[in-house]
């Protein structure tokens, strides 16, 4: 148990560093006076990563229409992260307080809220995010709110299971006797014990969401280019990757890293939020 | 039992060496082993009826294999007879067929004057629900004469009868009584169907039945590869004898291989970006569009992007396979100056932000196209925005005239003739977003007789104001890539038409 919880707590510091770490090459990489990310140089097309100078610095390489990859995933970086975080916040939200209502008043309102839910799943996602932006038109704030409606369902189901539990414990029982009102009781009382199992699916979808969000770009329906995302640059890679890989490899990677580090972070959350490891 | 089994070996060569050797003396150069061609396609084939067969890549070429038609384009782009002997206009409004004698079905019923008749006036009859019925109207009547000539009657001239001709397929009446074409495979010609796997692979073997020259394989087997790193694949591993669609990086690899061969070659498919000229900032605008034209490096796109595969258009959406093609015509030249002084006198209240429309996964490198063209215009001070769609979401407002400012789009028109790719610009297509009395009128013209030389008068007139006029951007020729395997010579062409006679055994 000791073992596991101090490699829980190292996996988290990692996890956390690499966290910091991608929110700062965010927030602050797009001022390190690299090459534009949108700048194309046909002539320097499908260059290797190297160090040579003699046709401009390019550690990453360039893409298919000479853009720096090292830039551009830099930038990316701040393109994905904020979809990627806005959508998983805003979908956890939204699944959270129906999950949190579907629980907590059973009955009828389960059962109406449950069955949305069973509809929703019914329906492929990618062609859930087909028919939405394809009605709505592609831009940034629709493509957030699509995939936010595509990983509301995660919480909604998680977490009404957790509060069916939660709300036949003593403490919620007394709450009620006492004579708290319901949105208190939910808030204040259900709410922090369902959370940790909200943080673990929220990990696990913000990956999917940079996923799917590559998905969508691949079909014209994401990020809109010439801006950078990952998830648009791995989908453009794909077909250079037996000639030009390293285009799809770098956003891949940072895909990777992030899914991990978010993964290591929700580990060590829901270690340290659960009170039966401590 | 391993003696048996060599004492078996040994007699069984033996025969083959005579018969191969009584072969050769006879002078019957049968081969002696069962060579079997392997054509990898892009896309799925979707139908087997030869009536309601329209893309010509996959289900019409599959179609050409199975049944006969009157005429076909061979890979020189010229019209030969397969039916027919030979064919000619009489007067304006009637088009003659002399037929073979002697070609059958399978069961010894001719394929005459008559059935070629019941097949047309099949296609015609709206019960049938061919979506071919739409090229037989301006067809008034067919005439059976003998049973080795037909005259087909057109209200007014229609020049271009014998093109669409070479994708009319013929069944047989009385095999259809009782037979659905949609499954099953009755025809006339070099194969005949043994396996149809759908979305998979269909397979062909030799039609005894058939008389003309004998293909060289005994067996054609049409496999559906749509992901293009797998037709690489099948190229590399020899699973496939010819494949299309070659990633542009991975023809120079396939072509030194010495095991492989790659090439491209211009196609058909000329790429444009549209400009609604009925909507602002385009309509009524010459001068914009024409500062757009000159504002796009096409040459660079095509070496940069293309790595030279391409032929930069010549001002026209034609290429020189077309009939109608205007030699004389010079593309625009890249003058960023000139494009950005006509932007200047064109009135365009600047900040104006004009939508790029990219439909994804339907055209060749539609995305990086796109970008580059709208990175040229930002250059010269204009606000271009890419809008990238999927192609069904995209192609419904298209298809009722509610295009964006721009999109890019590639344009093709099978029977290769001005008329048809001309035609998608003439006013009366709701896909036209394009208005020009003049042009329209030197299209009625074009079309009012079946007499060549008059009919080129007016389609040089035409591509001319077309090019004055630019309701596209003309970027170029879209080139068509393919790789071989090393046994066979494929004789390239563009224009989308898969056969295997056009398919050389080394």
């Amino acid at each position: 148990m000791r073992v596991s919880s101090k490699f829980g707590s190292i996996a988290g510091i990692i996890g956390v560093s690499l966290i910091v770490l991608l929110i700062a090459v965010a927030l602050f990489g797009p001022l390190l006076g690299l090459a534009s990310p949108t700048a194309n140089n046909l002539m320097a097309r499908l260059a290797p990563p190297s160090f040579n100078t003699t046709k401009g610095l390019h550690l990453f390489g360039t893409d298919q229409l000479g853009r720096d990859v090292l830039s551009r995933t830099i930038h990316g970086a701040r393109v994905t992260l904020t979809i990627g975080a806005t959508a998983v916040l805003l979908g956890g939200a939204i699944g959270i307080v129906i999950g949190l209502v579907a629980g907590y008043y059973g009955r009828w309102v389960d059962a109406v809220l449950m069955r949305i839910v069973d509809v929703q799943l019914s329906i492929p996602l990618s062609l859930l995010a087909l028919l939405v932006v394809g009605t709505i038109g592609p831009s940034l704030q629709n493509l957030i709110f699509v995939l936010a409606l595509t990983s509301w369902v995660q919480y909604a189901r998680v977490v009404r299971g957790q509060v069916l539990v939660v709300r036949e414990r003593e403490y919620i029982q007394s709450a009620h006797a006492i004579g708290l009102g319901d949105v208190r009781i939910i808030f204040q009382h259900i709410l922090p014990n369902v959370l940790s199992a909200a943080l673990v699916i929220a990990t696990i979808e913000l990956a999917r969401v940079i996923i799917l969000e590559a998905a969508l770009s691949f079909l014209g329906l994401g990020v809109q280019p010439p801006s950078p995302s990952w998830g648009r640059m791995l989908a453009e890679g794909r077909s250079y990757m037996s000639s030009a890989p390293w285009i799809a490899i770098f956003p891949g990677a940072a895909i990777f890293i992030t899914a991990l580090s978010v993964n290591l972070t929700g580990d060590w959350l829901r270690d340290l939020l659960d009170p039966k490891v401590t | 039992m391993l003696k048996v089994t060599c004492g078996l070996v040994g007699r069984l060569m033996r025969r083959i060496a005579w018969a191969t050797g009584t072969m050769l003396i006879a002078g019957v150069a049968l081969p002696v082993q069962a060579e079997t061609l392997t054509i990898a396609l892009s896309s799925s084939v979707n139908t087997l009826d030869p009536t309601q067969a329209q893309v010509v890549g996959t289900d019409v070429s599959v179609a050409a294999h199975l049944y006969s038609s009157l005429v076909a384009r061979n890979a020189d782009s010229k019209l030969v007879g397969v039916l027919a002997e030979k064919w000619y206009p009489e007067g304006d409004s009637t088009w003659v067929f002399d037929l073979k004698a002697g070609v059958t079905f399978a069961d010894g019923e001719p394929l005459d004057a008559s059935v070629v008749k019941w097949n047309i006036d099949r296609i015609r009859n709206p019960e049938t629900k061919s979506r071919n019925r739409a090229w037989f109207d301006p067809v008034s009547g067919v005439e059976v004469v003998s049973p080795t000539q037909i005259k087909i009657h057109t209200k007014g001239a229609y020049p271009t009868l014998p093109d669409q001709l070479s994708m009319i397929f013929f069944l047989s009446p009385k095999w259809m009584e009782s037979h659905n074409p949609a499954n099953e495979v009755y025809g006339t010609g070099e194969f005949k169907l043994k396996e149809f796997v759908a979305g998979d692979r269909l397979v062909l073997v030799r039609n005894e039945a058939y008389k003309g020259a004998a293909s060289p394989f005994d067996s054609v087997v049409f496999k559906i590869v749509p992901e293009p790193a797998a037709r690489v694949a099948a190229i590399s591993t020899g699973e496939a004898d010819l494949a299309f669609d070659i990633p542009l990086e991975e023809v120079e690899r396939l072509k030194g291989g010495g095991k492989t061969n790659a090439g491209w070659v211009a196609s058909s498919r000329s790429m444009v970006v549209r400009m609604n000229t009925a909507k602002p900032p385009f309509s009524d605008n010459v001068k914009l569009r024409q500062a757009v034209n000159y504002a796009i490096d096409k040459q660079a796109i095509v070496d940069g992007l293309l790595g030279g595969l391409g032929t930069v258009s010549n001002c026209q959406i034609m290429t020189p396979a077309y009939f109608g093609y205007n030699a004389d015509l010079k593309p625009y030249p890249y003058d960023p100056e000139k494009a950005k002084q006509l932007i200047a006198e064109s009135g365009l209240v600047s900040g104006t932000q004009i939508e790029l429309q990219v439909p994804m996964g339907r055209y060749f490198m539609a995305s990086e196209i796109s970008q580059v063209v709208a990175a040229q215009l930002q250059e010269v001070g204009l606000d271009a925005v890419i809008r990238e769609y999927d192609f069904s979401s995209w192609v419904q407002p298209y298809s009722r005239g509610e295009m964006g400012a721009m999109s890019l789009m590639g344009q093709a028109w099978p029977t290769l003739d001005a008329d048809g790719q001309l035609g998608l610009y003439a006013s009366q297509n709701p896909t036209a977003y394009f208005k020009n009395a003049d042009y329209d009128a030197a299209l009625k013209a074009g079309r009012a007789t079946n007499d060549p030389k008059d009919r080129l008068v007016h389609y040089k007139q035409a591509t001319e104001i077309m090019c004055r006029e630019a309701p596209v951007i003309f970027l170029f020729a879209q080139p068509f890539t393919y790789a071989t395997s090393a046994r066979i010579e494929w004789k390239a062409r563009g224009d989308d038409w898969i056969r295997a006679a056009d398919v050389v055994l080394k």
